[in-house]
């Protein structure tokens, strides 16, 4: 899958999943970080991205410190997940 | 101001893990034993923790009465065992009047759940869907008041993990207003999927049994059963002769409006409800001897708690016993506020302190934890914890039957009036004296077509369900027109049957795809007290905050609920009412003749000095309200002749009520009956409450009664404009 498709649709999957009412994938800088600052989520959120990318893209997410690497941005989850279905 | 009297314990009943009964259920908790194991309930593979504390042996056909043999849950054999126990220690005789306060948060999910796993994909018949509907919260009170007779006042309360301490709270209420002389109250929860795969979508769960207040740990245990306390006045038990295990001595409800999964993490509203429970009996924290914790073992509750205790006990801390019991009876989520309760009276009655099992390495030393088995201790005074989801706290205080008198002082509550209203319908939220428009002759209102949640902001709002979306939009109307702050204000809100569709797509998911695919932010949307704490966080509500069901008449239970919590002087003000969305599920059982719509009502209940005292005029002043099981007859017998501008609004009216209202004094008073207006929906009657409130308001009525009913019970609730009245 190339990286602009992928990264669509991990914004898709962020908008859905973690309920963004009124943002758009224009919103979602791909280097922006997406807790703290960044979207204003939550450890909750974090929860429920790691469940989301786990159906949707067949990958499964580490738990705790190496989750919050992979959860910086859109481009570092795009990575982990690249990196994953290469291996 | 006024003196209260003693409330005393009377009779305990308790069903855990560890036993049937109190005795072996305290005993071996004593004795340090863990009933904690492998789930045989339901399937468990794929998820990290596959344990938990089941109660083995439970027998449901045999426990429940013959003929309702087939319909009974866990959860209400669970409740039965538990409540007959109790009873019968307290010398209660069958048919006596009792008030009967239930907390609970899953009801009969667990036969949902099996329902649910038996309609295969595409080919469910109407009775396949009915199924899924004949286990909602309110049902185990209904059971429960067939089986023991004579029952009244009696409601169902969730407030998560805090709810059976509330259901105790509210029956203390009953017996200081005098709406009841003898009080059931407790809580039950039977194991689930939903709750079993959610805490651990979460997170939350160890998969090793819990070690509360450890260093190493690691998440809850989740738990199941049930616990009643039979609560009297002292002279009623001294008139009656029965012994008094404990005294029921103080009580405190409140908020945290922080987070719908985490607790606040200073603990600085924990300590203060701790601090308001020792308040209201009447201690100091010289004089509490044990603190029964929450401790459930997940990282952020017990360091919470454990900076809250230190808070309430500063330099004393290191005097005072703690424990907490769930390391060997599992984190009873609804039940636990009133099994601990029980565990607590057991505890200062005989002097014997339960340890905290699993506790090796404390993580604040500071404590003084319990860790050895049957460890004795003079206990004056103790106080039994809850922290729920959505930041609902409370806290039961007891002491010892040898308690030395001592004077209580009791806030005697006066006049209650509604200080603002709003109603939702098909003309979106409309406050005060707007609502009235429903009640102009030949108006026809299409559906609603407004979305919910875009009256909400979308941030705060994320993840809130429709029904959330029309209960907070609702209520922060009705905020508004009463121009309260919302400190300390209260929220009780009636649900009939929740957020069904979203927690069959929620189970659907996890039988479908497994238990890893269970979503950890919808789990906590889909608990029976995802309203109150929704509306508490999001309007920033700090007084109690719950939700209460009881079929279509919640919105009206609530208000009673909301009543009590303001004769208790727990709130000057509480929010109350109910909304209902549009749900595939409901609206396909019930929805047959196609009238279903949604919408509901909400009220600011105050305290009429409190209302002045802030400057606001009362909207309408409840002049009555009263629920009535059987013979409405006498009822509206007893109405006042209805004055020269009256109206009588009625949410579901069944033609012997209509019958019974034409046989009395109101008979020639105009009715509008709001399903015909306004569609039929399960908070029709709270709908009809802030209509109601709005015709007194604008002074179209001197008088207004609002009438609703559904199984065997009817409300009847009579405004009057705050002028008029004598």
């Amino acid at each position: 899958m190339d990286q602009t498709e992928l990264k669509s649709r991990i914004k898709r999957a962020l908008l859905e999943e973690l309920d963004l009412r009124g943002r758009s994938e224009a919103d979602i800088d791909d280097a922006a970080p997406l807790f703290g600052e960044g979207l204003g989520l939550d450890s909750l959120d974090a929860l429920q991205l790691a469940m989301a990318i786990e159906e949707r893209f067949g990958v499964s997410v580490p738990e705790g410190e190496a989750s919050r690497a992979i959860f910086a941005s859109v481009n570092a989850i795009a990575e982990h997940i690249t990196r994953a279905k290469a291996g | 101001m006024a003196k209260r009297e003693r409330i005393a314990v009377t009779g305990l009943g308790l069903v855990t893990s560890l036993g049937f009964g109190r005795e072996r259920s305290f005993t071996r908790l004593c004795a340090g034993e863990r009933g904690i194991g492998e789930v045989s309930l339901f399937d468990t593979s794929g998820l990290k923790s596959r344990i938990a504390a089941e109660v083995r042996g439970l027998d449901v056909g045999a426990i429940a009465p013959h003929a309702e043999a087939g319909d009974w849950s866990r959860s209400d054999a669970l409740a039965f065992v538990a409540a007959r126990e109790a009873l019968a220690q307290a010398a209660h005789r069958e048919g006596s009047a009792l008030g009967l306060a239930l907390g609970g948060t899953t009801g009969g999910m667990y036969e949902t759940e099996r329902a649910l796993a038996a309609i295969g994909p595409g080919r469910s018949t109407p009775q396949d869907v009915r199924r899924l509907l004949d286990f909602p919260l309110a049902v185990t009170v209904e059971r429960l008041a067939r089986a023991l007779g004579n029952v009244g006042p009696s409601a169902t309360v969730c407030s998560a993990c805090s709810s059976g301490a509330v259901a105790i709270a509210l029956g203390a209420s009953w017996l200081l207003s005098g709406r009841a002389n003898r009080v059931l109250a407790g809580g039950v929860d039977g194991l689930c999927q939903l709750t079993f795969t959610g805490f651990s979508a979460l997170g939350a769960v160890d998969p090793e049994p819990s070690r509360p207040f450890d260093v190493g740990r690691a998440g809850l245990t989740l738990g199941e059963g049930a616990g009643f306390l039979v609560l009297e006045l002292e002279s009623s038990a001294r008139a009656r002769g029965v012994p008094i295990l404990a005294f029921l001595s103080g009580w405190a409800v409140a908020s945290e409006a922080h987070h719908v999964t985490h607790p606040e993490p200073s603990g600085e509203r924990a300590a203060r409800v701790l601090s308001d429970a020792m308040a209201v009996a009447g201690l100091s924290s010289a004089e509490i001897d044990y603190v029964n914790a929450h401790g459930t073992g997940t990282i952020q509750n017990d360091a919470m708690e454990a900076r809250a205790l230190q808070r309430v006990f500063a330099a004393d801390v290191g005097r005072v016993w703690v424990s907490s019991s769930k390391a060997q009876i599992g984190h009873t989520l609804g039940a636990a506020g009133a099994i601990e309760a029980a565990i607590t009276a057991l505890s200062v009655n005989r002097g014997v302190l339960p340890p905290t099992a699993g506790l090796e390495r404390p993580e604040v030393p500071e404590l003084r934890h319990v860790r050895g088995a049957n460890q004795g201790a003079r206990l004056r005074a103790a106080l039994s914890s809850s922290f729920g989801f959505g930041g609902a706290c409370a806290v039961l205080a007891f002491e010892a039957p040898d308690a030395k008198p001592r004077a209580l002082p009791h806030a005697r509550s006066g006049e209650v009036v509604i200080s603002g209203a709003a109603s939702y319908g098909p003309a979106g939220v409309l406050r005060g004296a707007e609502s009235a428009r429903y009640l102009i002759e030949g108006e026809v209102f299409a559906a609603p077509s407004l979305e919910p949640l875009s009256l909400l902001d979308a941030e705060r709002s994320r993840r809130f369900g429709r029904a959330s979306a029309l209960v907070v939009a609702t209520a922060e109307g009705a905020l508004r027109d009463a121009q309260r702050e919302p400190a300390e204000t209260g929220f009780v809100v009636g649900s009939a049957f929740g957020d069904v569709e979203r927690s069959v797509r929620f189970l659907q998911k996890v039988l479908g795809q497994g238990p890893k695919f269970a979503s950890p932010a919808e789990f906590p949307q889909l608990v029976a007290s995802t309203g109150s704490g929704n509306a508490s966080i999001y309007l920033g509500l700090t007084g109690p905050c719950l939700s209460v069901s009881e079929f279509a008449t919640s919105g009206q239970s609530a208000v009673s609920v909301a009543i009590s919590l303001l004769e208790l002087g727990l709130a000057p003000a509480v929010l109350a009412g109910a909304a209902e969305a549009r749900d595939s599920v409901v609206d396909t059982v019930l929805g047959g003749d196609g009238t279903r719509s949604e919408g509901g009502g909400f009220v600011v209940l105050e305290q009429l000095s409190s209302a002045l005292s802030r400057g606001q005029s009362p909207r309408a002043v409840v002049a009555e309200h009263r629920a009535l099981r059987g013979a409405p007859e006498r009822a509206f017998a007893a109405l006042p002749d209805p004055p020269r501008r009256a109206c009588v609004v009625a949410g579901f009216l069944p033609s012997a009520i209509a019958g019974s209202l034409r046989r009395s004094r109101w008979a020639d008073v105009r009715l509008v009956s709001l399903p015909a207006v306004l569609g039929q929906h399960e908070a029709i009657g709270a709908t009809a409450l802030a209509v109601a409130t709005s015709e007194v308001a604008s002074g179209a009525a001197e008088q207004a009664l609002v009438i609703t009913a559904d199984v065997d019970t009817l409300y009847l609730t009579r405004l009057c404009r705050y002028e008029t009245q004598p």
